[in-house]
């Protein structure tokens, strides 16, 4: 969670010298366990994905593999429906992350005012953070039902219904619809983040700043936002980790359909693997995953950098 | 001295850690003892087993057959419809996995084709019993024998016999019944036309290619794009587009409002006649052929296979055996309703007095086909994939249908290069 | 003083508007379970649930699967909070504590794991979990579960524990304790909300998982709710009234759980990061 924050003690420094807690082993003693857990779960794992990325392998029959070097990336980059996944998983996560930390702050600056019961409301708030993510899809698919969902019969009432009925047949509204109940669950957790970090903001200095004259805008600006920036950009920097890798919703949601319209690399990933059964693609989807997960992280880290030098400046 | 004592607590710390987690994982792993006594433990698995109304009776029948051997144990692994394929087939691509499995057509020929299924030529003598030849033929390749019929069932029009006194005969009037019958809450017709319900979608639009006299393939060539296709996707569209049916309900939702008289017809096959007397014993539907130009309509074939990863071949060759005795025959049959099964079977007077449209669906297995493509069968999953996206793609007006299925055409064509 | 009023009356119907957004699909989840068939496909639906049809939650329960599910869930999320908490102080205590060679990298490392995709994983660690004997074993999913947590449970504690004085450790050092007495005797209580909100986070990861549950158990026994429920989106439905009654079940212990826990969780999350 503090990944944006600088080590404290500078990299030299402690390099040669002798760690004042023991020997030098020490500190590896105690990462052991988990960092052999991470290197077998994760880091093999993954070098046999990238090795599978460069052959052709079925599902069917994944210990042979046939080496086919770069082929699987000039087909994928090649094929105008990977194209369009790409935009689809740009669209999902950017509206992800804006929606999901605009609603959050609205929502927060809402609650930020002490209120009788404000308590209850934010606990009551955290529910659909609480749901998990394959009842929330069951419920929304439910809601969305063409014939007897709830938001189909009050959008036709109102006389705004979807020409042709289903919305999560509709090439136009799925992907509204998946970005919305996305939304839906994350908005609480951003929300109750920027809360409490509007807490931290102090009160002397907004006083001080609405008795310079200064309008709720100017304060907001001036004050709030410098206090919670970096926790708006914690906030980013999550969502759009969650939002490149989230599942269970779309699939169980719409597969990745209709038509591709909501098929973001992990869906794409998955049905290559799965219903495809054709491993080496599937891999080299994840691969281009893995790649551009490692320009967020380094964009992420280059940004905080840049960040603390201006504040220090 | 220092140094030492802090290095020996770290380990102590990482070995504390590691034994927990060790006994921890032990207790979770306990449960998956070996065979005890001389037992050979055999599961098989099934997507209908978590049937309603079917599965419970299966389970029966399954238990029969424990109680009548002493040496081989069988469980049921209900394994769920829409994930069958992928589960199944991951793990028997590992070398795991059941050791029988009751595969739809599509994924059986996948999984024979890489070599996951074991002949059954030296397990299954199969010249003792008097097999159906028609649906039998689909499960022998080259002269191997990879399984045997489980379940034969053939697609027919069910329909609710109070809002459709006397069944359509012509596309014609299927379309006007359907049209007529649209009011309201209910609805003339259903089918399923979603991608998400990919498998279901290729059953269902088979019956209206065939129907029409088309095909997927001539044996050497694809035929996706041929005109005869064209007519009978463009039927299909067209019901769609003349909002005859409940858009975007899946089948577990229709087949529920055809259980509840909320929709008029329905093109499913002859198991699905106990699942909807479980949803509802009262309704009153019949069954009758499907009103097509031509007399050619898809079927349901599910062969039960032995796994070739499986340790407990003769196990579960016993168990095949035993389904093939002609009591047991009789009895799988009544579970699965109007499905014929592996050999030649006598309807009882009982069962056809219960169930007078039997008859129907036995009349329809010469003109029945497995819903797979001729000559490309190990391939059919992924043709399956490409062409019901195409089609999807057209009733949702992204392309029009020429185009959507000259697309499935050359994509399709690419695949099995 | 009547601005103030209306503003406070608009604050007041505007949290009651996110409240009811926040709300509605699981009050709909509820009112659906308790509809009869007539009313669920009646042309107007049923608003207000309908408690004579409470029946359908026993039924559900009584079925003997369903129970079966929430018990597996509940095992793998426990295993799956046990350990990754076990694993992770340590990891985050050396990340706060110590500076050695390779910790900027570790720390990369962490944050990157959290990217990848289980189902980017799930092909490798099915075969590597064949070897080792871990398929359709709970143990197994506990393991890839922890895999896939610990590196965020790791890094919210070192979060924590960096915001912790280190004269209290030197206090204790200086009377002889040794490092790893520093770090439960000392430190662990201290950082006891943090490690409260990775236990909430560590156990809500594994009672959702669905890909690697849905791969690597194959027996229906074993089954956690999230592959039991998921399954309800079958070929011949189970009646939508029972699916959103199971699908209530699964949710409600989450979220009475997590609104129990949900101050720890407030501030673990946010300790680290407003501190940052």
């Amino acid at each position: 969670m503090t990944v944006l924050e600088q080590t404290k003690v500078p990299r030299s420094a402690g390099r040669r010298r002798r760690s004042p807690l023991g020997s030098r082993w020490t500190p590896y003693l105690f990462l052991a366990p988990a960092a052999l857990f991470i290197v077998v779960f994760q880091a093999i794992p993954l070098a046999q994905e990238i090795f599978l990325s460069f052959t052709r392998t079925t599902l069917l029959n994944p210990t042979r593999s046939r080496w086919v070097g770069l082929d699987n990336f000039v087909r994928i980059f090649g094929d105008e429906d990977f194209h369009r996944t790409l935009v689809t998983t740009i669209v999902y996560v950017v509206v992800c992350v804006v929606g999901a930390v605009g609603s959050g702050l609205v929502v927060a600056l809402l609650l930020n005012k002490g209120f009788r019961g404000r308590g209850v409301a934010r606990a009551l708030i955290t529910v659909p953070w609480a749901a998990p993510g394959i009842a929330v899809a069951l419920i929304a698919t439910w809601m969305l039902n063409a014939q007897y969902g709830i938001v189909n019969r009050f959008l036709n009432a109102v006389g705004l219904g979807v020409p042709g009925g289903s919305i999560l047949d509709s090439p136009k509204y799925a992907l509204p619809a998946v970005l919305a109940t996305t939304i839906w669950q994350l908005f609480p957790f951003t929300s109750v983040v920027l809360l409490s970090a509007l807490q931290s903001v102090p009160h002397d200095l907004t006083e001080a700043a609405t008795m310079d004259g200064a309008g709720r805008w100017a304060t907001f600006r001036v004050v709030t936002w410098q206090v919670i920036k970096p926790v708006v950009g914690l906030l980013a920097l999550l969502m759009t980790i969650w939002s490149l890798r989230r599942f269970e919703l779309i699939w169980l949601m719409t597969k990745g359909g209709p038509v591709g319209r909501t098929e973001t690399l992990v869906i794409d990933l998955y049905s290559n693997a799965f219903e495809s059964k054709e491993l080496g693609s599937a891999a080299a989807i994840g691969m281009v995953g893995v790649v551009i997960s490692l320009i967020v992280i380094m964009g992420s880290r280059f940004v905080a950098r840049a960040v603390t030098k201006e504040n220090l400046r | 001295m220092k140094k030492r004592r802090v290095r020996r607590s770290m380990m102590a710390a990482t070995t504390t850690i590691i034994g927990v987690a060790s006994i921890l994982l032990a207790g979770c792993t306990a449960d998956s003892g070996g065979d005890d006594g001389g037992v050979a433990k055999i599961s098989f698995a099934a997507s209908t087993f978590g049937d309603p109304g079917r599965g419970p009776l299966l389970n029966q029948w399954l238990e029969e057959f424990n109680k009548s051997q002493s040496k081989v144990q069988v469980s049921a692994a209900a394994v769920p419809y829409p994930t069958f394929g992928q589960t199944v087939l991951t793990q028997m691509g590992s070398g795991q996995g059941p050791d029988l499995i009751r595969f739809d057509m599509p994924e059986f020929e996948a999984a024979s084709d890489a070599g996951l299924i074991a002949p059954l030529d030296d397990l299954v003598d199969v010249s003792k019993y008097t097999l159906l030849k028609q649906p039998d033929q689909f499960v022998v390749h080259d002269g191997v024998r990879h399984g045997v019929i489980f379940e034969a069932s053939n697609y027919a029009m069910f329909y609710n016999a109070d809002l459709i006194p006397k069944p359509p005969t012509t596309y014609e009037q299927f379309v006007e019944t359907a049209k007529s019958l649209t009011k309201g809450d209910v609805f003339g017709l259903a089918f399923r036309q979603t991608e998400a319900e990919e498998a279901g979608v290729w059953q269902d639009i088979f019956n209206y290619v065939y129907g029409f006299g088309g095909k997927w393939s001539d044996g050497k060539t694809l035929t996706i794009n041929s005109p005869d296709n064209l007519k009978g996707l463009q039927a299909y569209k067209d019901l769609y587009d003349a909002k005859v049916i409940p858009k975007g309900a899946d089948a577990a939702t229709f087949r529920r409002m055809f259980a509840e008289g909320k929709v008029g017809m329905e093109l499913n096959n002859g198991g699905y006649v106990t699942a909807t007397r479980g949803q509802n014993a009262k309704l009153n539907f019949n069954v009758a052929p499907i009103p097509f130009p031509v007399r050619t309509q898809g079927a349901i074939l599910a062969p039960v296979v032995i796994n070739e990863a499986s340790e407990e071949k003769e196990a579960a060759a016993t168990f095949i055996r035993w389904t093939l005795e002609p009591a047991n025959q009789v009895k799988l049959q009544e579970i699965l309703g109007a499905s014929s099964v592996a050999t030649v079977t006598q309807r009882s007077a009982e069962s056809l007095k219960k169930t007078p449209f039997l008859p129907v669906f036995d009349g329809l297995t010469e003109s029945s086909l497995p819903q797979i493509v001729l000559g490309f069968e190990a391939k059919t999953p992924d043709i399956r994939k490409v062409v019901v996206q195409n089609v999807v793609a057209a009733l949702q007006g992204q392309v029009d249908l020429k185009t959507a299925l000259d697309r499935a055409q050359q994509q399709a064509t690419e695949l099995v290069g | 003083m009547r601005r103030f009023r209306i503003g406070l009356t608009l604050r007041i119907v505007a949290v009651l508007v996110v409240l009811g957004i926040a709300a509605f699909p699981l009050y709909w989840m509820l009112v659906t379970a308790l509809s009869s068939n007539a009313d669920l496909f009646a042309e107007r639906p049923r608003l207000l649930p309908d408690f004579s049809h409470f029946g359908v939650f026993v039924d559900g329960l009584a079925e003997g699967k369903v129970g079966g599910w929430l018990l597996n869930s509940l095992l793998i999320a426990v295993g799956t909070t046990v350990l990754s908490i076990g694993l992770g102080i340590p990891l985050g205590y050396a990340l706060s504590r110590f500076s050695f060679r390779g910790k900027a990298v570790l720390t990369v490392v962490l944050l990157f794991t959290q990217m990848l995709p289980e189902a980017l994983m799930v092909v490798p660690l099915f075969s590597l979990f064949r070897r080792f004997n871990l398929l359709d074993s709970l143990a197994g999913l506990i393991l890839a579960n922890v895999a896939f947590v610990l590196p965020i449970v790791a890094l919210i504690l070192k979060g924590a524990i960096d915001g912790l004085p280190r004269e209290l450790e030197e206090a204790a050092r200086v009377d002889g304790a040794r490092p790893l007495a520093v770090l439960t005797r000392v430190n662990v209580p201290l950082i006891a909300p943090s490690i409260a909100a990775t236990a909430v986070i560590s156990f809500f990861h594994a009672w959702n998982e669905y890909v690697f549950a849905v791969t690597f158990i194959f027996t229906p026994e074993k089954q956690p709710a999230s592959v039991g429920i998921a399954n309800f989106i079958g070929e011949l439905g189970t009646p939508i009234q029972t699916v959103m009654a199971v699908a209530f079940m699964f949710t409600l212990p989450a979220v009475a759980f997590y609104l129990f826990a949900q101050k720890y969780v407030v501030a673990g999350m946010t300790a680290g990061a407003v501190k940052g």
